[in-house]
């Protein structure tokens, strides 16, 4: 085994160390040294990950790195390694994860500086990193459920990292219960593969699929059922409802896990799975119509809400439909494209978010801010270039991935005869949302930087720290260049071929192009055309809170029952809480009361226990003290076996 | 199996003839107690008290000690008569065991067991 | 072998018996002087380990290798007893448990002061009466060293004459002892005037059809012969039903008197039981043919149901009790039945069971009686709600005692598992329906007795005491030797290579 492969192994075991160093000892380091673990371990990740991966940027992603550390389960003829895979795929994932997660580490030494749980945070934040690498370069499904579960467990850990404000120690556990929902499906889903292909692994699943193995039907099942997980953890529709609650946490948090990252994870898994996915155009449909959905939706209700933090996870919800859209339509380059892009400007702007609440001592209502834009100069420019990035404006890396998708969606079907509805419904939401999203994030930054201060006079504003204003220009430097790589209006198309090795063949499958696909001109005008939405939604916000800020108060007087329904997220938890929520709780108070106390404590538990208690107790009567008595059995119990053996022989 | 027959039939006659005696008794003679019938018969002497009387548990120590000399006597008769043909094997083996007699004696004397007050 | 001969094999017995006179005479001397309240424990001892290391120095050979001498097994007396491995293990197991009585009971309260010479020497004799029983090839040698052990039993169970409870549990013990000896002395005598013998041998030929009165007739008598006896044997093991006085005994016994008596008598009773229904049945290999030859009397079956009655009777009644002794004394009738699981198995697995659980029944329940007695010591009771909050007034007697109750449950990774281990292996290696039935049972007992041990463990972690209770002085021989014995449980339950090859050895009875 050659040194680069070696080394995969400690790209997610150096996070760990630190999270067993600062969880275990952090609190008798010095802030610095605690600081300090929790940024190198991360850092030197992120550098081991470049030099393992530098056979395959060479290689234009042909190469693959595969170390088999250990056989983890053994059991008859289930033989499960803990291996992990380096191809292009999870190159660019740990690239991202370990880049974006150390900047948001130096953000955090600054942004948590004065916490009192500064060891714990930062032990959570590593072991988040560790579980994360574990994810994203599992060679087998075991191990990539083993990185699923432990983000799932450090997302509700640092949700509630506050735990004293019960308010945000049941958000986390909202996540995690609506996680488990998804991950239910996921274990199903993997399962189903297993029963058919018999192995767990990539390779052989891949093998498998080209063998015909898994049957269509089977195929559909399987995929619906992995989307299902993908739908937990990427927060899309029906089990989006945890993510805006998720910013309950220290906003580094919400921009690491909940931006950038742990959230792209079923984004991820479909890429990975790209094949399987492949030969199931109604699977397909689906998450391509449940992205193109929850992207509409979202940005809808990005359009009302005040929290700084809220805005910016619902729009992380839409982003997130973007990314399934293209893993839908089967553009699944473009998918890990927009993933990459909009880590990087998600990043920013949670960050820049951060700081503009860290600078007002923790004010979080836009509608209390407003011109902040030249105290905090660093922040408004950061999050500025972001915006535009997430509007999708040229050159802005935003642009570029999201025009990606919605020209695969509008060029491509596949080969259902009801596919080319499928994306083109897809393709006019995403248009659609894609001007909502630039309305909404443009509300964001003139409410926030723009106008008159709204500021409660008390508030001091803090002015920025170092730690915290290099990561933000680190990040809006990637958010504007990020989209370059990709750009293939100029006929290079050089992150796809990056990718192809891996996803290329399974493109090959699902996708059928329209003929008007290698058509410049058209593909021109689409670009066109959503630069134009961009603008829409621009000069929209423009007019509304710029011009005369007196008008969306009006527009919400005026229309005020559709203003209430998405201000109230269209009552999708009260849905929940009524319909599916209830009627368990109900139905798990009866198993309780019923059926585990009567049925099973009673009958099955304590009433054999008391069962024997009564035997016991004749067994006591029989004990009576008196010597006569214990005589009378000994004869009884020689009459006894004398009369046995006589039965027993057959003489009597 | 049959040989045992006869045993049975004496067995049989026997029980009978004592219930029908018993019983034949008991239906012809005469009945008029009193309470000098009904006392219990001790050879025509008046009974003083109560037949369950405590004896002092010194009877019990004698009577023990008594026996297990008693049986040592019997023990050493056969000894003697085969002494010859037992040897000095035998005269040890004895002396052992009244060695351990002898102790036991030695510790009940100590002991008091003797001593009658 | 004749008698002379035969007194060379018999050493230990010889060094108990000489040691029991010398304490028997010390004692009667009265003389007082500061010396003797030490010197009779001293003295006992040195009398168990002169016999024990005699008996060790003659048998280490043949544990691990090598056959020296008789040690194979020939019989000593003309037959009236056996020395083999079988007798070998059994009397270093009582000499041990003697030695381990004799320790704990230094200091306790439930001895009265006056007569700690005879204490000791009784304990020696009954030692010797054990020795001899373990060895008996014979019936009348049976006899006479069971009553040896019975009437020392007796005595020192009213040992106490203070305690009402421990007179009533002698008077108790003399008649239960006087009708159970009777029973088996009568079948004893049916025997002797059925077949004018009174050898194992002898019975085993009349089992067989073979002996001076033959035929089905001949079978009939010896097997009622044989079920009176056994109701003596399952007297001294406690089996159900014979076990009735076995809870009033262990109650109002002096408590290190106690952890003696339910593992001593125990021991030899199943050495007996072994010894007499293999010598009965056949000699070597398995038993099956011997069912076949004497009539197909199932006499193992019999055994089964004994068995399966009293670990259940034994748990359940366990069950109900408060009184930790009394609680130990059905655990004590439960163990039986476990044991008599590997005498149902048979064969040379299920008697390698039998001597292996026997020995780790020694070493756990003498354990529990001595943490039993150091509580008694300290609170005047043993109650179960003076062990309450034990675990923080005395946390290593209480770990001690811990350790001991996990064993006894038969759970890992202590010696009680191991034990019970190989006496479920050789019954499921023996196979049939009804064996695997009765491990079955034996498998649900020990469900049922976690129950009762973790209610003690319950009280000592779990429970406040109501009142002030003194904490446990842990600076005497008794704690000593409950620690020794807990490292004991330990070291067996992960390293019992040792006491296995022993055990294996003792199972090769007539090869």
């Amino acid at each position: 085994m050659d040194i680069k492969t070696s080394i995969l192994l400690w790209i997610p075991l150096l996070p760990l160390f630190g999270a067993i160093v600062n969880g275990l000892f952090g609190r008798h380091f010095s802030r610095p040294l605690v600081s300090a673990i929790g940024c190198g371990t991360v850092g030197m990740a992120f550098v081991l990950g470049l030099v393992a991966s530098a056979d395959i940027f060479a290689s234009n992603g042909e190469a693959r790195l595969v170390q088999s550390v250990y056989a983890w389960i053994t059991a008859g003829n289930i033989s499960i390694q803990l291996s992990f895979l380096l191809d292009s795929l999870s190159v660019i994932m740990v690239l991202v994860v370990a880049g974006v997660s150390f900047l948001i580490h130096v953000y955090s030494t600054g942004y948590m500086r004065d916490d009192p749980s500064h060891a714990r945070y930062f032990a959570y934040l590593n072991l988040f990193v560790f579980s994360m690498l574990v994810l994203v370069l599992g060679d087998n499904l075991p191990v990539l459920f083993v990185g699923w579960e432990g983000v799932g467990l450090c997302s509700y850990l640092l949700i509630g990292f506050w735990f004293e404000d019960p308010a945000k120690a049941s958000a986390g556990k909202k996540a995690f219960i609506v996680n488990r929902i998804g991950d239910l499906g996921f274990l199903i889903g993997m399962f189903l593969l297993f029963g058919a292909v018999g192995s767990l692994s990539i390779d052989d699943l891949r093998a498998g699929t080209a063998q015909g193995l898994i049957a269509p039907g089977l195929a559909t099942a399987a995929c619906l059922f992995l989307f299902l997980g993908a739908t937990g953890k990427s927060a899309q529709i029906p089990l989006y409802v945890w993510l805006p609650d998720a910013m309950a946490g220290p906003t580094p948090v919400s921009a690491l896990i909940h931006a950038a990252t742990m959230v792209t994870a079923g984004v991820y898994m479909i890429a990975r799975l790209s094949f399987l996915f492949a030969i199931s155009p109604t699977a397909s449909a689906v998450v391509a119509l449940v992205g193109g959905l929850t992207a509409l939706i979202a940005a809808t209700i990005g359009i009302t809400q005040k929290d700084i933090k809220k805005v910016l996870a619902y729009s992380t919800v839409s982003q997130l439909g973007y990314m399934f859209v293209a893993v839908g339509v089967g553009a699944y380059f473009a998918g890990i494209f927009h993933l990459m892009t909009h880590a990087f400007f998600k990043a920013c702007l949670f960050l820049g978010s951060g700081a503009v609440i860290h600078a007002l001592s923790g004010v979080q209502d836009i509608t209390k801010m407003g011109g902040l834009r030249k105290k905090l100069p660093w922040t408004y420019w950061t999050f500025l270039i972001s915006t535009l990035a997430i509007a999708g404006f040229p050159p802005f890396a935003g642009f570029f991935s999201k025009d990606e998708i919605l020209w695969k969606a509008l060029s491509s079907t596949s080969h259902a005869p009801w596919a080319s509805w499928v994306h083109l419904a897809a393709y006019g939401m995403g248009i659609l949302a894609a001007a909502i999203t630039s309305f909404y994030m443009f509300r964001l930054v003139f409410l926030t930087f723009h106008g008159k201060s709204r500021l409660d006079p008390s508030i001091h504003v803090h002015h920025e720290m170092k730690s915290m204003s290099y990561p933000l220009a680190v990040l809006a430097g990637l958010a504007t260049v990020a989209g370059w790589v990709g750009a293939s209006l100029f006929g290079i198309h050089s992150f796809a071929d990056f990718l192809d090795p891996v996803v290329g063949a399974a493109q090959k499958t699902a996708v059928v192009m329209r003929d008007f696909a290698h058509n410049h001109s058209i593909e021109w005008a689409a670009a066109v055309g959503s630069v134009a939405v961009a603008f829409i939604g621009l000069g929209l916000a423009w007019l509304l809170y710029i011009k005369s800020p007196d008008t969306p108060w009006r527009l919400a007087e005026r229309f005020r029952f559709t203003y209430r329904l998405v201000f109230n997220k269209y009552w999708v938890d009260e849905f929940y809480e009524a319909f599916i929520i209830r009627p368990i709780h109900a139905f798990s108070v009866f198993l309780w009361r019923i059926v585990d106390v009567v049925i099973i404590d009673g009958f099955g538990v304590n009433g054999p226990a008391r069962l024997l208690k009564g035997i016991g107790h004749v067994g006591r009567r029989l004990q009576s003290g008196n010597v006569q008595a214990y005589a009378f059995w000994l004869f009884a119990g020689v009459a006894g076996a004398l009369l046995y053996l006589a039965l027993a022989v057959g003489v009597i | 199996m049959l040989g045992y027959g006869a045993v049975l039939v004496l067995v049989a006659l026997g029980g009978t003839i004592a219930v029908v005696f018993v019983g034949l008794s008991r239906y012809l003679g005469p009945r008029n107690a009193n309470a000098a019938k009904l006392t219990t018969y001790e050879c025509g002497v008046e009974p003083v008290k109560t037949a369950r009387e405590r004896f002092p548990v010194r009877f019990y120590l004698v009577a023990m000690l008594f026996i297990v000399f008693d049986i040592e006597a019997v023990f050493l008769y056969p000894w003697a008569l085969l002494f010859r043909e037992l040897g000095l094997f035998g005269l040890i083996e004895m002396a052992v065991f009244l060695m351990v007699l002898v102790v036991g004696l030695i510790y009940a004397w100590r002991k008091g067991a003797l001593e009658w007050e | 072998m004749s008698n002379l001969v035969s007194f060379g094999y018999i050493v230990p017995e010889l060094l108990l018996g000489a040691m029991a006179v010398i304490l028997f005479l010390l004692s009667a001397m009265r003389r007082r002087n500061l010396l003797r309240k030490t010197i009779f424990p001293g003295l006992a001892i040195l009398g168990l380990m002169a016999a024990l290391s005699v008996l060790v120095n003659r048998t280490s050979g043949g544990i691990f290798g090598g056959d020296p001498g008789c040690i194979s097994g020939c019989s000593l007396f003309f037959g009236l007893l056996a020395t083999d491995p079988l007798a070998d293990f059994f009397r270093i197991l009582v000499i041990s448990a003697t030695t381990i009585c004799v320790l704990i009971s230094i200091g306790s309260p439930a001895l009265p002061k006056g007569r700690t010479g005879e204490y000791h020497g009784l304990l020696l004799v009954m030692c010797l009466g054990m020795c001899l029983l373990s060895a008996a090839n014979h019936l009348l040698m049976v006899y006479v060293a069971m009553e040896t052990v019975s009437l020392c039993s007796y005595l020192l169970t009213g040992w106490d004459a203070r305690k009402c409870r421990s007179r009533e549990a002698g008077m108790k013990y003399v008649l239960f002892g006087g009708v159970a000896s009777g029973v088996m002395l009568f079948g004893m005598s049916l025997f002797y005037g059925l077949f004018g013998d009174l050898s194992f041998q002898g019975l085993h030929l009349a089992l067989q059809g073979s002996g001076a009165l033959s035929g089905a007739m001949g079978q009939w008598a010896a097997t009622l012969s044989v079920v009176f006896m056994f109701a003596g044997f399952g007297y001294k093991i406690a089996a159900t039903p014979f076990h009735m006085w076995c809870p009033d005994v262990y109650e109002g016994a002096p408590t290190p008197f106690t952890a003696l008596l339910s593992v001593g008598p125990k021991a030899v009773g199943m050495a007996l039981i072994l010894r007499f229904f293999y010598s009965i049945f056949l000699f070597p290999g398995s038993m099956e043919t011997v069912i076949g030859a004497s009539g197909q009397i199932p006499w193992l079956l019999l055994i089964g149901i004994v068995s399966a009655v009293t670990m259940t009777l034994g748990n359940l009644a366990a069950l109900v009790q408060n009184n930790v002794k009394r609680l130990l004394a059905y655990s004590s009738i439960a163990h039986a039945g476990y044991i008599l699981m590997g005498v149902t198995a048979g064969g040379q697995e299920g008697f390698e069971a039998v001597s292996l659980y026997m020995a780790v029944y020694l070493i756990m329940n003498m354990g529990a009686f001595a943490v039993v007695s150091l509580v008694e010591k300290a609170s005047g009771s043993e109650e179960l709600q003076v062990f309450r909050g034990l675990g923080k007034r005395a946390p290593l007697v209480a770990l001690v005692m811990t350790i001991f109750l996990i064993s006894l449950a038969g759970l890992p990774p202590t010696a009680g598992f191991i034990g019970k281990l190989y006496l479920f292996a050789a019954l499921l290696e023996r196979g049939g329906f009804w064996f695997l039935m009765l491990a079955l049972v034996g498998v649900t007992n020990s469900v049922v007795s976690l129950y009762f041990y973790a209610r003690v463990l319950k009280s000592m972690y779990m429970e406040k005491a109501d009142t002030d209770l003194p904490t446990i002085p842990i600076r005497n021989p008794a704690a000593v030797t409950a620690t020794a014995l807990s490292f004991a449980t330990l070291f067996l339950g992960l390293f019992w290579q040792p006491l296995a090859t022993a055990a294996r050895w003792s199972a090769t009875l007539f090869h």
